[in-house]
C-alpha cells in the first residue's frame, strides 16, 4: 500500500524497547550476581531481519486502518459524516481484543 | 491537518516540561547516591528518545489515517488521530516485547517473519492476511534474482 510505516522507525522503536528491557534485566542480574559472587556476563542483543520489519509495519498499518474503518462504520450508522471520539470509543474494546 | 496539529500540540509540550521537572527533582534526590544520578540521566535520555520516536510515529499514523478516511469518504475529528497514534504506539511496544520473547524461545537472537506472524495468532483473519503478505515478500525475493539471471542470459544471446 502507498501509506505505511517506515521500517527504520519501527526498528528504532523495537530497539528502544529491547534496550530498556535489557537494562532492567541487567540490573536484576547484577543484584543476583553480587549476592552469589559471580561476574556479570555480557547480555545478547536482539536484532530483527528486514522481512520481519516489513510484516510488523503491515500489522501496524492494518491496525490503524481497521480503527478508522470500524469507527467510520459506526459514524455512518449514526448518520454523521465525521468520525468523533465517541465512535472510536464504541469500537475500541473489540479492536483491542482483535490485536 | 491543521486541526490535528492545533489540538494535540499543546499537550505534549506541557507533558515534556512536567517530566523534565520531575527528572531534575529525581536527580537532585539521588545526588547523594552518586551512581543513582547516572542512572536517572540515562533514563532521561531514554525518555527523550522515546518522545522523538513517538512524534515521528505520530506523523506516519496521521498520513495513514487521512488516506483511510478519504477512502471511506469520511471526515475525522482532530483529537481522534492522536488517540489512534497512541494506541498504535502501545501496540508497537507490546509487539516488540512479544517478538523478542518468541525469538528467544526459538533459541534465536534475531527476530524473523514467523515471530511477527505468531504474535497475531489469536486473530485468524489477521493471521491469514499477514501470512499472505509474508508469502508475497518471499515470492518477491527469488523472482528478483531470477529476473537478473534472465536478463543476463538475454544479454548473452543478443
Amino acid at each position: 500500500m502507498e501509506n505505511t510505516f517506515d521500517h527504520e522507525l519501527i526498528y528504532s522503536i523495537f530497539k528502544l524497547v529491547w534496550s530498556r528491557k535489557a537494562a532492567e534485566k541487567n540490573e536484576d542480574d547484577e543484584l543476583f550476581n553480587i549476592e552469589v559472587g559471580r561476574a556479570s556476563k555480557k547480555n545478547r542483543r536482539t536484532t530483527a531481519n528486514a522481512n520481519a520489519l516489513k510484516v510488523s509495519c503491515e500489522l501496524l498499518r492494518i491496525f490503524v486502518s481497521e480503527a478508522v474503518q470500524r469507527a467510520a462504520m459506526i459514524a455512518e450508522a449514526e448518520g454523521s459524516g465525521k468520525i468523533e471520539a465517541t465512535h472510536l470509543e464504541r469500537i475500541l474494546p473489540q479492536l483491542l481484543l482483535d490485536f | 491537518m491543521d486541526q490535528t496539529e492545533g489540538t494535540h500540540n499543546p499537550s505534549p509540550q506541557g507533558e515534556r516540561e512536567r517530566r523534565r521537572g520531575a527528572g531534575k527533582r529525581a536527580i537532585l534526590e539521588k545526588m547523594e547516591g552518586g551512581e543513582g544520578a547516572v542512572v536517572t540521566e540515562k533514563l532521561e535520555e531514554d525518555e527523550e528518545r522515546t518522545k522523538l520516536l513517538r512524534d515521528r510515529f505520530r506523523l506516519s499514523v496521521i498520513s495513514i489515517v487521512e488516506a483511510e478516511a478519504k477512502k471511506q469518504g469520511m471526515e475525522i475529528a482532530g483529537h481522534v488521530v492522536p488517540c489512534i497514534a497512541e494506541l498504535a504506539f502501545e501496540l508497537t511496544e507490546q509487539l516488540a516485547k512479544d517478538v523478542e520473547l518468541f525469538a528467544q524461545h526459538a533459541g534465536r537472537k534475531s527476530v524473523n517473519m514467523e515471530d511477527v506472524i505468531l504474535s497475531a495468532h489469536r486473530n485468524e483473519t489477521l493471521l491469514g492476511l499477514l501470512r499472505s503478505f509474508s508469502h508475497e515478500l518471499k515470492a518477491k525475493e527469488p523472482q528478483q534474482t531470477q529476473k537478473k539471471r534472465k536478463r543476463s542470459s538475454n544479454n548473452e544471446v543478443s
